[in-house]
């Protein structure tokens, strides 16, 4: 994992033109404050989403409710983009980053769950009448996805608790480094 | 005028409390129960709005009425945990006016909320849908009120002029 961490820290690093537009005046706020909305924008629309799956939404017909789901997934896109263009600016501040790593790992998790989902139950839920209850496995799907992009959030607002200092001279790194490593630091 | 009760409220055991301790239950926790409350309460407020602009226009808006809670529940953890961050660093927030335009914006996207529940009749047979031209604009003014409260709550970390009462003002060149 250290060698993947210190390859992708040099990877993210070089992309310059980002960096440099993420110092100017006011970049880095504007862009923090688009990932905000692009949170709001899929946690929302995945909330309700979620809280079908789980019986409350009961009378609504989740082949209608699943066209809310594209602003979810714009909302992903907007905070893929804005999230990386943290990354490639202060790229060893979020690869050595526990938070961040947890983050990444819900994330991950959040879609596998995604996929399996469509690739399983959603077919046959989507003729599923209104005001039917899914079934058991489905709310898994939904309780899955809810704690984890809850998950994501703790953990998002945690990196900056959670900064990596320089690791010490001489010692050895761990399977997943945690502390910038000297030779990759800038 | 308010340093003595900024000097005061920074002063007592909570506010340092939630400024200094290291335990991550103090102010790690609150900031990001701040920002579930803001999914909560904006992010299904935003689905409303959409579903409102005619996305998703066959399910009933009487349904929505059992999100109702959960914006509550939104609202509550961000008055509280808002309250506790602000007990935090009063200075800092009271004296930048970024801070009110942030809670200006969040008292108009209420009353637009809180307006447009009279459009989710408790009946689905109710006529209430045939209003949906007059609702659009409201909710447009929801979405870009919602997107105006987070921006300036982000950029509540940049704009403050004095952190705390004793601070020495940051210059904004932007400030009078």
């Amino acid at each position: 994992m250290g060698g993947f961490q210190i390859w992708l820290h040099r990877k993210l690093a070089s992309a310059t033109i980002v960096a440099a537009f993420m110092r100017s005046d006011w970049a880095w706020p504007a862009v923090e404050s688009i990932h905000f909305i692009g949170l709001t924008l899929l946690f929302g629309t995945i909330v309700v989403w979620d809280l079908r799956l789980l019986g409350l939404l009961k009378r609504v017909s989740i082949a209608e409710l699943h066209r809310l789901v594209p602003f979810a997934v714009l909302g992903f896109v907007i905070n893929a983009t804005s999230g990386s263009m943290f990354l490639m600016t202060e790229p060893n501040q979020y690869v050595y980053n526990p938070a961040f790593q947890f983050k990444l790992l819900l994330v991950a998790i959040a879609g596998v769950n995604v996929l399996v989902f469509y690739a399983t139950v959603f077919r046959r839920l989507r003729l599923l009448a209104p005001g039917v209850e899914a079934p058991r496995s489905v709310k898994l799907f939904g309780a899955t996805s809810l704690i984890c992009w809850i998950g994501v959030i703790v953990c998002g607002r945690l990196i900056t608790f959670y900064r990596p200092g320089l690791c010490r001279a001489g010692e050895p790194l761990a399977f997943l480094v945690e502390c910038i490593p000297p030779l990759s630091s800038r | 005028m308010f340093d003595p009760f900024f000097a005061w409220l920074e002063s007592t055991s909570f506010s340092v409390w939630m400024r200094e301790s290291p335990s991550l239950f103090s102010f790690p926790i609150i900031l990001a129960v701040h920002t579930i409350g803001l999914g909560l309460l904006a992010g299904i407020n935003v689905a409303l709005d959409l579903r409102m602009l005619g996305f998703a226009a066959r399910v009933p808006l009487a349904e929505f009425r059992r999100l109702w809670p959960f914006l509550w529940l939104g609202l509550w953890l961000n008055v509280l945990s808002g309250l506790a961050l602000l007990a935090a660093y009063p200075t800092k927030a009271l004296t930048n006016p970024v801070f009110y335009i942030k809670l200006a914006l969040i008292a108009v996207a209420l009353l637009i909320l809180r307006s447009v529940r009279r459009f989710w009749p408790a009946d689905e047979t109710a006529p209430a849908i045939l209003q949906r031209r007059s609702i659009k604009p409201l909710a447009i003014a929801s979405l870009v009120c919602w997107a105006g409260a987070i921006t300036a709550g982000r950029f509540l970390a940049y704009t403050y002029i004095r952190l705390m009462v004793d601070s020495r003002p940051v210059p904004r060149p932007w400030m009078p």
